[in-house]
Protein backbone atom coordinates (compact mmCIF):
# COMPACT_ATOMS: atom_id res chain seq x y z
CA UNK A 1 0.00 0.00 0.00
CA UNK A 2 1.49 3.35 -0.93
CA UNK A 3 1.71 5.59 2.14
CA UNK A 4 0.73 8.56 -0.01
CA UNK A 5 -1.71 8.93 -2.89
CA UNK A 6 0.59 11.06 -4.94
CA UNK A 7 0.27 9.75 -8.47
CA UNK A 8 1.04 12.93 -10.36
CA UNK A 9 3.30 15.82 -9.44
CA UNK A 10 4.02 18.90 -11.49
CA UNK A 11 6.70 21.52 -10.95
CA UNK A 12 5.76 25.19 -11.22
CA UNK A 13 7.77 28.31 -10.62
CA UNK A 14 6.56 30.67 -7.92
CA UNK A 15 7.31 33.47 -10.39
CA UNK A 16 4.91 32.03 -12.96
CA UNK A 17 2.12 34.61 -13.35
CA UNK A 18 -0.26 31.76 -14.18
CA UNK A 19 0.75 29.61 -11.20
CA UNK A 20 -2.74 29.50 -9.71
CA UNK A 21 -4.48 28.63 -13.00
CA UNK A 22 -1.89 26.03 -14.00
CA UNK A 23 -2.02 24.34 -10.61
CA UNK A 24 -5.82 24.41 -10.53
CA UNK A 25 -6.28 23.13 -14.07
CA UNK A 26 -3.65 20.42 -13.78
CA UNK A 27 -5.57 18.10 -11.42
CA UNK A 28 -2.18 16.98 -10.14
CA UNK A 29 -2.06 15.29 -6.75
CA UNK A 30 0.89 17.46 -5.80
CA UNK A 31 2.51 20.70 -6.91
CA UNK A 32 6.23 21.22 -6.46
CA UNK A 33 7.09 24.89 -6.27
CA UNK A 34 10.42 26.00 -7.66
CA UNK A 35 11.83 29.13 -6.10
CA UNK A 36 13.70 31.87 -7.88
CA UNK A 37 16.50 33.62 -6.01
CA UNK A 38 17.05 37.03 -7.55
CA UNK A 39 20.72 37.90 -7.71
CA UNK A 40 21.95 40.91 -5.75
CA UNK A 41 18.70 41.11 -3.80
CA UNK A 42 17.60 40.17 -0.33
CA UNK A 43 16.08 37.00 -1.77
CA UNK A 44 15.10 35.67 1.63
CA UNK A 45 12.83 38.64 2.31
CA UNK A 46 11.43 38.47 -1.22
CA UNK A 47 10.65 34.78 -0.87
CA UNK A 48 9.11 35.26 2.56
CA UNK A 49 6.68 37.70 0.99
CA UNK A 50 5.98 35.47 -2.02
CA UNK A 51 5.68 32.01 -0.50
CA UNK A 52 2.44 32.20 1.52
CA UNK A 53 0.60 33.49 -1.55
CA UNK A 54 2.23 30.93 -3.82
CA UNK A 55 1.32 28.07 -1.46
CA UNK A 56 -2.30 29.23 -1.34
CA UNK A 57 -2.42 29.60 -5.12
CA UNK A 58 -0.94 26.18 -5.77
CA UNK A 59 -3.28 24.39 -3.37
CA UNK A 60 -6.54 25.76 -4.76
CA UNK A 61 -7.26 22.61 -6.73
CA UNK A 62 -6.75 20.36 -3.73
CA UNK A 63 -3.12 19.48 -4.47
CA UNK A 64 -0.53 18.95 -1.78
CA UNK A 65 2.13 21.63 -2.10
CA UNK A 66 5.86 21.18 -1.76
CA UNK A 67 8.78 23.49 -2.30
CA UNK A 68 11.94 22.26 -4.03
CA UNK A 69 15.19 23.39 -2.45
CA UNK A 70 18.87 22.81 -2.97
CA UNK A 71 20.18 20.52 -0.23
CA UNK A 72 23.48 22.38 0.03
CA UNK A 73 21.78 25.73 0.68
CA UNK A 74 18.64 24.39 2.28
CA UNK A 75 19.24 25.87 5.71
CA UNK A 76 18.82 29.42 4.41
CA UNK A 77 16.17 28.49 1.87
CA UNK A 78 13.99 26.72 4.44
CA UNK A 79 13.71 29.85 6.52
CA UNK A 80 12.50 31.78 3.50
CA UNK A 81 10.05 29.24 2.13
CA UNK A 82 8.40 27.18 4.86
CA UNK A 83 4.96 28.46 5.79
CA UNK A 84 1.62 27.01 6.81
CA UNK A 85 -0.10 25.12 4.01
CA UNK A 86 3.06 23.47 2.79
CA UNK A 87 3.05 19.67 2.90
CA UNK A 88 6.81 19.44 2.81
CA UNK A 89 10.05 20.19 1.06
CA UNK A 90 11.88 18.40 -1.74
CA UNK A 91 15.61 18.46 -1.14
CA UNK A 92 17.64 18.19 -4.31
CA UNK A 93 21.07 16.62 -4.26
CA UNK A 94 21.35 15.37 -0.70
CA UNK A 95 24.76 13.70 -0.53
CA UNK A 96 24.92 12.48 3.03
CA UNK A 97 22.84 11.99 6.15
CA UNK A 98 24.28 15.03 7.92
CA UNK A 99 22.60 17.39 5.46
CA UNK A 100 19.27 15.78 6.17
CA UNK A 101 19.70 15.94 9.93
CA UNK A 102 20.41 19.65 9.65
CA UNK A 103 17.37 20.29 7.44
CA UNK A 104 15.15 18.24 9.73
CA UNK A 105 16.26 20.22 12.78
CA UNK A 106 15.55 23.46 10.95
CA UNK A 107 12.04 22.24 10.16
CA UNK A 108 11.51 21.43 13.86
CA UNK A 109 12.30 25.05 14.68
CA UNK A 110 10.23 26.52 11.86
CA UNK A 111 7.18 24.42 12.75
CA UNK A 112 7.34 25.77 16.28
CA UNK A 113 7.94 29.36 15.17
CA UNK A 114 5.26 29.43 12.46
CA UNK A 115 2.46 27.51 14.11
CA UNK A 116 2.76 24.39 11.98
CA UNK A 117 1.88 21.02 13.52
CA UNK A 118 5.07 19.55 14.97
CA UNK A 119 6.60 16.87 12.81
CA UNK A 120 4.05 17.33 10.03
CA UNK A 121 6.35 18.71 7.35
CA UNK A 122 7.66 16.01 5.08
CA UNK A 123 11.11 15.82 3.51
CA UNK A 124 11.28 14.29 0.06
CA UNK A 125 14.54 13.53 -1.69
CA UNK A 126 15.50 14.16 -5.28
CA UNK A 127 18.63 12.13 -5.90
CA UNK A 128 20.93 13.29 -8.68
CA UNK A 129 24.46 12.11 -7.86
CA UNK A 130 26.42 8.90 -7.39
CA UNK A 131 26.99 9.92 -3.79
CA UNK A 132 23.27 10.30 -3.20
CA UNK A 133 22.67 6.84 -4.65
CA UNK A 134 25.47 5.21 -2.68
CA UNK A 135 24.37 6.81 0.61
CA UNK A 136 20.63 6.57 -0.05
CA UNK A 137 19.80 4.18 2.77
CA UNK A 138 21.81 6.13 5.34
CA UNK A 139 20.21 9.37 4.13
CA UNK A 140 16.68 7.99 4.17
CA UNK A 141 17.16 6.69 7.70
CA UNK A 142 18.42 10.04 8.96
CA UNK A 143 15.00 11.59 9.50
CA UNK A 144 11.53 10.33 10.30
CA UNK A 145 10.21 13.06 8.02
CA UNK A 146 11.23 11.21 4.85
CA UNK A 147 8.27 10.73 2.53
CA UNK A 148 9.27 10.06 -1.05
CA UNK A 149 12.44 9.45 -3.03
CA UNK A 150 12.81 10.48 -6.65
CA UNK A 151 15.71 10.17 -9.06
CA UNK A 152 16.43 13.19 -11.23
CA UNK A 153 17.47 10.93 -14.05
CA UNK A 154 18.83 13.50 -16.45
CA UNK A 155 21.10 14.89 -13.75
CA UNK A 156 22.13 11.43 -12.56
CA UNK A 157 22.99 10.30 -16.08
CA UNK A 158 25.25 13.32 -16.39
CA UNK A 159 26.83 12.69 -13.01
CA UNK A 160 27.54 9.06 -13.89
CA UNK A 161 28.64 9.99 -17.44
CA UNK A 162 26.02 7.73 -18.98
CA UNK A 163 25.16 8.73 -22.56
CA UNK A 164 21.52 9.61 -23.28
CA UNK A 165 20.56 6.60 -25.37
CA UNK A 166 16.85 6.05 -25.53
CA UNK A 167 16.59 2.83 -27.51
CA UNK A 168 18.37 0.34 -25.30
CA UNK A 169 16.83 -3.01 -24.46
CA UNK A 170 17.97 -2.72 -20.86
CA UNK A 171 17.82 0.48 -18.86
CA UNK A 172 21.29 1.63 -17.75
CA UNK A 173 20.16 2.54 -14.24
CA UNK A 174 17.74 -0.33 -13.74
CA UNK A 175 19.47 -1.46 -10.54
CA UNK A 176 19.71 2.06 -9.16
CA UNK A 177 15.96 2.39 -9.53
CA UNK A 178 15.53 -0.91 -7.71
CA UNK A 179 17.75 0.35 -4.92
CA UNK A 180 15.84 3.61 -4.52
CA UNK A 181 12.45 1.87 -4.51
CA UNK A 182 13.68 -0.56 -1.87
CA UNK A 183 15.25 2.14 0.26
CA UNK A 184 12.13 4.33 0.14
CA UNK A 185 9.87 1.45 1.08
CA UNK A 186 12.17 0.35 3.89
CA UNK A 187 11.65 3.68 5.67
CA UNK A 188 7.87 3.57 5.13
CA UNK A 189 8.08 6.01 2.28
CA UNK A 190 7.59 5.55 -1.43
CA UNK A 191 9.48 6.11 -4.65
CA UNK A 192 8.28 8.25 -7.51
CA UNK A 193 9.46 7.76 -11.07
CA UNK A 194 8.73 7.12 -14.71
CA UNK A 195 9.90 4.15 -16.75
CA UNK A 196 12.67 4.16 -19.36
CA UNK A 197 13.05 5.89 -21.77
CA UNK A 198 10.39 8.50 -20.95
CA UNK A 199 12.19 9.19 -17.70
CA UNK A 200 15.03 10.77 -19.69
CA UNK A 201 13.36 11.93 -22.89
CA UNK A 202 10.48 13.49 -20.92
CA UNK A 203 8.68 13.92 -24.21
CA UNK A 204 5.09 14.36 -25.18
CA UNK A 205 4.03 10.92 -26.45
CA UNK A 206 0.82 9.35 -27.65
CA UNK A 207 -1.65 8.08 -25.09
CA UNK A 208 -1.00 4.38 -25.70
CA UNK A 209 2.76 4.78 -25.26
CA UNK A 210 2.29 6.84 -22.11
CA UNK A 211 -0.16 4.37 -20.60
CA UNK A 212 2.30 1.52 -21.17
CA UNK A 213 5.15 3.56 -19.68
CA UNK A 214 3.10 4.37 -16.59
CA UNK A 215 2.06 0.75 -16.14
CA UNK A 216 5.71 -0.32 -16.37
CA UNK A 217 6.65 2.33 -13.80
CA UNK A 218 3.87 1.23 -11.46
CA UNK A 219 4.78 -2.41 -11.83
CA UNK A 220 8.43 -1.59 -11.13
CA UNK A 221 7.38 -0.18 -7.78
CA UNK A 222 6.93 3.53 -8.39
CA UNK A 223 3.81 5.07 -6.88
CA UNK A 224 3.63 8.21 -8.97
CA UNK A 225 5.73 10.45 -11.17
CA UNK A 226 6.85 14.01 -11.60
CA UNK A 227 5.06 14.90 -14.83
CA UNK A 228 7.40 16.47 -17.38
CA UNK A 229 4.39 17.34 -19.53
CA UNK A 230 1.01 18.62 -18.30
CA UNK A 231 -0.63 15.94 -20.46
CA UNK A 232 0.95 13.23 -18.31
CA UNK A 233 -1.08 14.20 -15.23
CA UNK A 234 -4.40 12.68 -16.25
CA UNK A 235 -2.87 9.37 -17.28
CA UNK A 236 -0.64 9.22 -14.19
CA UNK A 237 -3.73 9.75 -12.04
CA UNK A 238 -5.43 6.90 -13.89
CA UNK A 239 -2.38 4.64 -14.11
CA UNK A 240 -0.69 4.80 -10.71
CA UNK A 241 -3.54 2.98 -9.00
CA UNK A 242 -5.25 -0.38 -9.23
CA UNK A 243 -7.12 -0.59 -12.54
CA UNK A 244 -10.89 -1.17 -12.68
CA UNK A 245 -10.23 -4.74 -13.82
CA UNK A 246 -7.88 -5.34 -10.91
CA UNK A 247 -10.43 -3.96 -8.45
CA UNK A 248 -13.08 -6.24 -9.88
CA UNK A 249 -10.76 -9.25 -9.77
CA UNK A 250 -9.57 -8.61 -6.22
CA UNK A 251 -13.13 -8.15 -4.98
CA UNK A 252 -13.89 -11.58 -6.36
CA UNK A 253 -10.70 -12.94 -4.78
CA UNK A 254 -11.76 -11.69 -1.36
CA UNK A 255 -15.24 -13.09 -1.72
CA UNK A 256 -14.13 -16.50 -3.01
CA UNK A 257 -11.44 -16.82 -0.36
CA UNK A 258 -13.78 -15.82 2.48
CA UNK A 259 -16.25 -18.45 1.33
CA UNK A 260 -13.45 -21.01 1.18
CA UNK A 261 -12.40 -20.20 4.74
CA UNK A 262 -15.95 -20.78 5.91
CA UNK A 263 -15.78 -24.21 4.34
CA UNK A 264 -12.51 -24.86 6.15
CA UNK A 265 -10.29 -24.45 3.09
CA UNK A 266 -6.93 -22.64 3.17
CA UNK A 267 -6.84 -22.23 -0.58
CA UNK A 268 -9.48 -22.10 -3.27
CA UNK A 269 -9.36 -22.01 -7.07
CA UNK A 270 -10.48 -19.01 -9.10
CA UNK A 271 -10.31 -18.98 -12.89
CA UNK A 272 -7.58 -21.61 -12.82
CA UNK A 273 -5.48 -19.77 -10.21
CA UNK A 274 -4.92 -20.71 -6.60
CA UNK A 275 -6.18 -18.19 -4.08
CA UNK A 276 -4.55 -18.44 -0.68
CA UNK A 277 -3.56 -16.12 2.16
CA UNK A 278 -0.89 -14.09 0.27
CA UNK A 279 -3.25 -13.51 -2.65
CA UNK A 280 -6.03 -12.50 -0.29
CA UNK A 281 -3.68 -10.09 1.48
CA UNK A 282 -2.66 -8.60 -1.85
CA UNK A 283 -6.33 -8.21 -2.71
CA UNK A 284 -6.95 -6.43 0.58
CA UNK A 285 -4.06 -4.04 -0.07
CA UNK A 286 -5.14 -3.30 -3.63
CA UNK A 287 -8.75 -2.64 -2.64
CA UNK A 288 -7.72 -0.36 0.20
CA UNK A 289 -5.38 1.43 -2.20
CA UNK A 290 -8.26 1.87 -4.67
CA UNK A 291 -10.49 3.25 -1.89
CA UNK A 292 -7.86 5.77 -0.88
CA UNK A 293 -7.42 6.86 -4.48
CA UNK A 294 -11.18 7.37 -4.77
CA UNK A 295 -11.15 9.43 -1.58
CA UNK A 296 -8.26 11.53 -2.88
CA UNK A 297 -10.07 12.16 -6.15
CA UNK A 298 -13.16 13.18 -4.20
CA UNK A 299 -11.12 15.68 -2.17
CA UNK A 300 -9.82 17.27 -5.35
CA UNK A 301 -13.28 17.44 -6.88
CA UNK A 302 -14.57 19.15 -3.73
CA UNK A 303 -11.70 21.62 -3.82
CA UNK A 304 -12.50 22.47 -7.42
CA UNK A 305 -16.21 22.85 -6.65
CA UNK A 306 -15.47 25.05 -3.66
CA UNK A 307 -13.24 27.22 -5.79
CA UNK A 308 -15.96 27.58 -8.41
CA UNK A 309 -18.45 28.63 -5.72
CA UNK A 310 -15.98 31.19 -4.35
CA UNK A 311 -15.45 32.66 -7.79
CA UNK A 312 -19.22 32.84 -8.39
CA UNK A 313 -19.77 34.66 -5.11
CA UNK A 314 -17.08 37.17 -6.05
CA UNK A 315 -18.81 37.81 -9.35
CA UNK B 1 25.12 15.00 -23.01
CA UNK B 2 28.80 15.43 -23.64
CA UNK B 3 31.02 12.38 -23.52
CA UNK B 4 34.28 12.96 -21.75
CA UNK B 5 37.26 11.86 -23.74
CA UNK B 6 39.16 9.38 -21.67
CA UNK B 7 42.63 8.48 -22.83
CA UNK B 8 42.70 5.25 -20.84
CA UNK B 9 40.17 3.20 -22.75
CA UNK B 10 42.20 0.04 -23.33
CA UNK B 11 44.24 -1.67 -20.63
CA UNK B 12 46.14 -4.41 -22.46
CA UNK B 13 47.26 -7.32 -20.32
CA UNK B 14 50.70 -8.57 -21.29
CA UNK B 15 52.15 -11.55 -19.44
CA UNK B 16 55.27 -10.22 -17.71
CA UNK B 17 57.22 -13.32 -18.70
CA UNK B 18 56.69 -12.58 -22.41
CA UNK B 19 58.81 -9.50 -22.87
CA UNK B 20 58.80 -9.87 -26.65
CA UNK B 21 55.16 -8.74 -26.98
CA UNK B 22 55.34 -5.80 -24.62
CA UNK B 23 56.21 -3.01 -27.00
CA UNK B 24 53.84 -0.20 -27.87
CA UNK B 25 53.77 -1.21 -31.54
CA UNK B 26 52.86 -4.79 -30.75
CA UNK B 27 50.23 -3.64 -28.31
CA UNK B 28 48.12 -2.20 -31.15
CA UNK B 29 48.16 1.26 -29.64
CA UNK B 30 46.69 0.31 -26.29
CA UNK B 31 46.27 3.29 -23.99
CA UNK B 32 47.77 1.37 -21.09
CA UNK B 33 50.10 -1.64 -20.94
CA UNK B 34 49.49 -3.85 -17.93
CA UNK B 35 52.43 -6.15 -17.29
CA UNK B 36 50.84 -9.11 -15.62
CA UNK B 37 52.19 -11.09 -12.71
CA UNK B 38 48.84 -12.70 -12.00
CA UNK B 39 47.26 -15.67 -13.66
CA UNK B 40 48.67 -15.26 -17.19
CA UNK B 41 52.12 -16.11 -15.84
CA UNK B 42 52.75 -19.76 -14.91
CA UNK B 43 54.01 -20.16 -11.33
CA UNK B 44 57.38 -21.45 -12.50
CA UNK B 45 57.97 -18.24 -14.47
CA UNK B 46 56.94 -15.76 -11.80
CA UNK B 47 60.37 -15.21 -10.32
CA UNK B 48 62.00 -14.58 -13.67
CA UNK B 49 59.08 -12.33 -14.65
CA UNK B 50 59.65 -10.22 -11.54
CA UNK B 51 63.36 -10.06 -12.26
CA UNK B 52 62.74 -8.73 -15.76
CA UNK B 53 60.12 -6.15 -14.84
CA UNK B 54 62.30 -3.08 -14.36
CA UNK B 55 63.87 -3.46 -17.81
CA UNK B 56 60.47 -3.87 -19.47
CA UNK B 57 59.04 -0.90 -17.61
CA UNK B 58 61.99 1.27 -18.58
CA UNK B 59 61.66 0.27 -22.26
CA UNK B 60 57.94 0.93 -22.35
CA UNK B 61 58.23 4.21 -20.47
CA UNK B 62 60.94 5.32 -22.88
CA UNK B 63 58.41 4.73 -25.64
CA UNK B 64 55.94 6.98 -23.76
CA UNK B 65 53.64 4.14 -22.75
CA UNK B 66 51.65 4.23 -19.54
CA UNK B 67 52.74 1.11 -17.71
CA UNK B 68 50.98 -0.67 -14.89
CA UNK B 69 51.85 -3.96 -13.21
CA UNK B 70 49.06 -6.28 -12.18
CA UNK B 71 50.18 -8.05 -9.05
CA UNK B 72 49.04 -11.39 -7.75
CA UNK B 73 47.01 -10.97 -4.57
CA UNK B 74 48.81 -13.87 -2.89
CA UNK B 75 52.30 -12.54 -3.66
CA UNK B 76 51.51 -8.82 -3.85
CA UNK B 77 54.34 -7.72 -1.56
CA UNK B 78 57.07 -9.37 -3.65
CA UNK B 79 55.33 -8.26 -6.85
CA UNK B 80 55.12 -4.63 -5.72
CA UNK B 81 58.79 -4.69 -4.67
CA UNK B 82 59.68 -5.90 -8.15
CA UNK B 83 57.43 -3.37 -9.88
CA UNK B 84 58.01 0.03 -8.29
CA UNK B 85 60.59 1.81 -10.33
CA UNK B 86 60.95 4.96 -12.43
CA UNK B 87 58.63 4.72 -15.40
CA UNK B 88 55.92 2.73 -13.65
CA UNK B 89 52.54 4.48 -13.76
CA UNK B 90 50.84 2.27 -11.26
CA UNK B 91 49.85 -1.04 -9.74
CA UNK B 92 46.71 -3.01 -10.55
CA UNK B 93 45.62 -4.62 -7.32
CA UNK B 94 43.15 -7.50 -7.67
CA UNK B 95 40.57 -8.29 -5.05
CA UNK B 96 41.35 -6.05 -2.08
CA UNK B 97 38.62 -6.75 0.45
CA UNK B 98 39.44 -4.34 3.27
CA UNK B 99 40.86 -0.80 3.29
CA UNK B 100 43.78 -2.15 5.31
CA UNK B 101 44.85 -4.23 2.30
CA UNK B 102 45.28 -1.02 0.31
CA UNK B 103 46.79 1.01 3.12
CA UNK B 104 49.45 -1.65 3.50
CA UNK B 105 50.32 -1.63 -0.21
CA UNK B 106 50.26 2.18 -0.23
CA UNK B 107 52.82 2.23 2.58
CA UNK B 108 55.01 -0.29 0.82
CA UNK B 109 54.90 1.72 -2.40
CA UNK B 110 55.81 4.91 -0.51
CA UNK B 111 58.81 3.17 1.07
CA UNK B 112 59.96 1.90 -2.33
CA UNK B 113 59.41 5.28 -4.03
CA UNK B 114 61.64 6.93 -1.42
CA UNK B 115 64.32 4.28 -1.73
CA UNK B 116 64.32 4.25 -5.55
CA UNK B 117 64.16 7.94 -6.34
CA UNK B 118 60.58 7.86 -7.59
CA UNK B 119 58.42 10.89 -6.82
CA UNK B 120 56.56 10.02 -3.64
CA UNK B 121 52.85 9.55 -4.26
CA UNK B 122 53.18 9.32 -8.02
CA UNK B 123 52.52 5.59 -8.35
CA UNK B 124 48.84 4.95 -8.89
CA UNK B 125 46.73 2.04 -7.64
CA UNK B 126 43.91 0.56 -9.68
CA UNK B 127 41.50 -1.64 -7.75
CA UNK B 128 39.90 -4.65 -9.38
CA UNK B 129 36.79 -5.67 -7.47
CA UNK B 130 36.58 -9.44 -7.63
CA UNK B 131 34.59 -10.68 -4.64
CA UNK B 132 31.23 -10.03 -3.06
CA UNK B 133 32.96 -8.28 -0.17
CA UNK B 134 34.85 -6.01 -2.58
CA UNK B 135 31.60 -4.70 -4.02
CA UNK B 136 30.05 -3.93 -0.66
CA UNK B 137 33.22 -2.22 0.55
CA UNK B 138 33.86 -0.38 -2.71
CA UNK B 139 33.51 3.09 -1.20
CA UNK B 140 35.87 2.51 1.72
CA UNK B 141 38.31 0.70 -0.57
CA UNK B 142 38.33 3.61 -2.98
CA UNK B 143 38.94 6.05 -0.14
CA UNK B 144 41.74 4.01 1.43
CA UNK B 145 44.49 5.70 -0.55
CA UNK B 146 44.91 8.87 -2.58
CA UNK B 147 46.78 6.71 -5.08
CA UNK B 148 43.59 4.99 -6.22
CA UNK B 149 42.66 6.38 -9.63
CA UNK B 150 40.44 3.68 -11.12
CA UNK B 151 38.11 0.91 -10.01
CA UNK B 152 37.31 -2.07 -12.19
CA UNK B 153 34.81 -4.90 -12.23
CA UNK B 154 36.67 -8.14 -11.88
CA UNK B 155 36.52 -11.18 -14.06
CA UNK B 156 33.20 -12.63 -15.06
CA UNK B 157 34.17 -15.70 -13.03
CA UNK B 158 33.24 -13.58 -10.05
CA UNK B 159 29.59 -13.77 -10.99
CA UNK B 160 29.87 -17.52 -11.21
CA UNK B 161 31.52 -17.56 -7.80
CA UNK B 162 28.48 -15.71 -6.54
CA UNK B 163 26.35 -18.57 -7.76
CA UNK B 164 24.67 -17.02 -10.75
CA UNK B 165 24.21 -19.23 -13.78
CA UNK B 166 25.45 -17.07 -16.62
CA UNK B 167 23.00 -16.66 -19.47
CA UNK B 168 23.27 -14.26 -22.34
CA UNK B 169 21.46 -11.50 -20.47
CA UNK B 170 23.72 -11.65 -17.43
CA UNK B 171 21.80 -9.52 -14.98
CA UNK B 172 23.96 -10.12 -11.93
CA UNK B 173 26.94 -8.79 -13.86
CA UNK B 174 24.94 -5.66 -14.72
CA UNK B 175 24.26 -5.17 -11.02
CA UNK B 176 27.95 -5.50 -10.16
CA UNK B 177 28.86 -3.08 -12.92
CA UNK B 178 26.29 -0.55 -11.72
CA UNK B 179 27.58 -0.73 -8.18
CA UNK B 180 31.15 -0.24 -9.36
CA UNK B 181 30.12 2.67 -11.55
CA UNK B 182 28.32 4.45 -8.72
CA UNK B 183 31.23 3.99 -6.33
CA UNK B 184 33.80 5.10 -8.89
CA UNK B 185 31.87 8.19 -10.00
CA UNK B 186 31.14 9.10 -6.39
CA UNK B 187 34.87 9.05 -5.63
CA UNK B 188 36.03 10.61 -8.88
CA UNK B 189 37.78 7.44 -10.10
CA UNK B 190 37.73 5.95 -13.58
CA UNK B 191 35.25 3.05 -13.83
CA UNK B 192 36.71 0.09 -15.73
CA UNK B 193 34.74 -2.81 -17.13
CA UNK B 194 33.06 -4.29 -20.17
CA UNK B 195 29.87 -6.25 -20.50
CA UNK B 196 31.48 -9.53 -21.48
CA UNK B 197 29.18 -12.41 -22.22
CA UNK B 198 29.78 -15.92 -20.93
CA UNK B 199 31.68 -17.97 -23.52
CA UNK B 200 33.08 -14.89 -25.20
CA UNK B 201 35.46 -13.21 -22.86
CA UNK B 202 39.17 -13.00 -22.10
CA UNK B 203 41.33 -14.01 -25.03
CA UNK B 204 38.38 -15.82 -26.62
CA UNK B 205 36.31 -12.72 -27.26
CA UNK B 206 36.12 -11.95 -30.97
CA UNK B 207 36.47 -8.45 -32.35
CA UNK B 208 32.70 -8.19 -32.77
CA UNK B 209 31.99 -9.46 -29.25
CA UNK B 210 34.61 -7.13 -27.80
CA UNK B 211 33.10 -4.15 -29.59
CA UNK B 212 29.68 -5.10 -28.25
CA UNK B 213 31.01 -5.57 -24.71
CA UNK B 214 32.78 -2.21 -24.80
CA UNK B 215 29.86 -0.36 -26.35
CA UNK B 216 27.41 -1.73 -23.80
CA UNK B 217 29.79 -0.81 -20.99
CA UNK B 218 30.05 2.72 -22.37
CA UNK B 219 26.26 2.95 -22.38
CA UNK B 220 26.30 1.90 -18.74
CA UNK B 221 28.70 4.76 -17.95
CA UNK B 222 32.10 3.02 -18.09
CA UNK B 223 35.06 4.54 -19.89
CA UNK B 224 37.60 1.75 -20.33
CA UNK B 225 38.31 -1.93 -19.83
CA UNK B 226 40.97 -4.61 -19.75
CA UNK B 227 41.94 -6.28 -23.03
CA UNK B 228 43.24 -9.83 -22.88
CA UNK B 229 44.85 -9.77 -26.33
CA UNK B 230 46.10 -6.98 -28.64
CA UNK B 231 43.36 -7.69 -31.20
CA UNK B 232 40.80 -6.38 -28.70
CA UNK B 233 42.35 -2.93 -28.47
CA UNK B 234 40.79 -1.53 -31.66
CA UNK B 235 37.23 -2.65 -30.87
CA UNK B 236 37.61 -1.36 -27.33
CA UNK B 237 38.60 2.05 -28.69
CA UNK B 238 35.65 1.91 -31.05
CA UNK B 239 33.30 1.02 -28.22
CA UNK B 240 34.40 3.60 -25.70
CA UNK B 241 33.59 6.74 -27.63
Amino acid sequence: MPPYIRRSLIALSIDDPKLAEKAFDSWADAIVLDIVKQAAQDWQQTLKAQMPLAIAAASRGGAEVFVRLNAQTAYAELDATVFAGLAGVVLVGVADAAELVLASAKLDALELERGILQGSLEIDLEINTAQGVWNSLEIARASSRIGTLTINEQALYQNLDIPFETTLEVEPIEFIKGQIITVATSVNGQAQGMSYPLCITQKEVDETTLKKAILRARDTGFKGALCAQPSWVKLCNEGFRPSADEVEYYKEVRQVFAEGLKRGLASVPLNGKMIDVPVDLRAEVYLEWADRVALRDQQKIQAHQQQAISLQSLN
Amino acid sequence: MTTKKNPRRSWLIVPADQAAVSTPVQSQGADVIVLDLEYTVPPKNKESARAGLSVQIAQLAAASAQVFVRVDCATRWADVRAAVTRGLTGIVLPSPEEPADIVEIDALITELEKARGVEVGSTEIVLMLESAKCFWNADTLGRASNRVTAMGVGRIDLSMMLGAVPQNEFRLYRFLMTRTLVAARMLGKQPLGAFWRPGSRGGLASVADTLRAAREARLLGFSGCVCAVPEQVAPVHAGFV
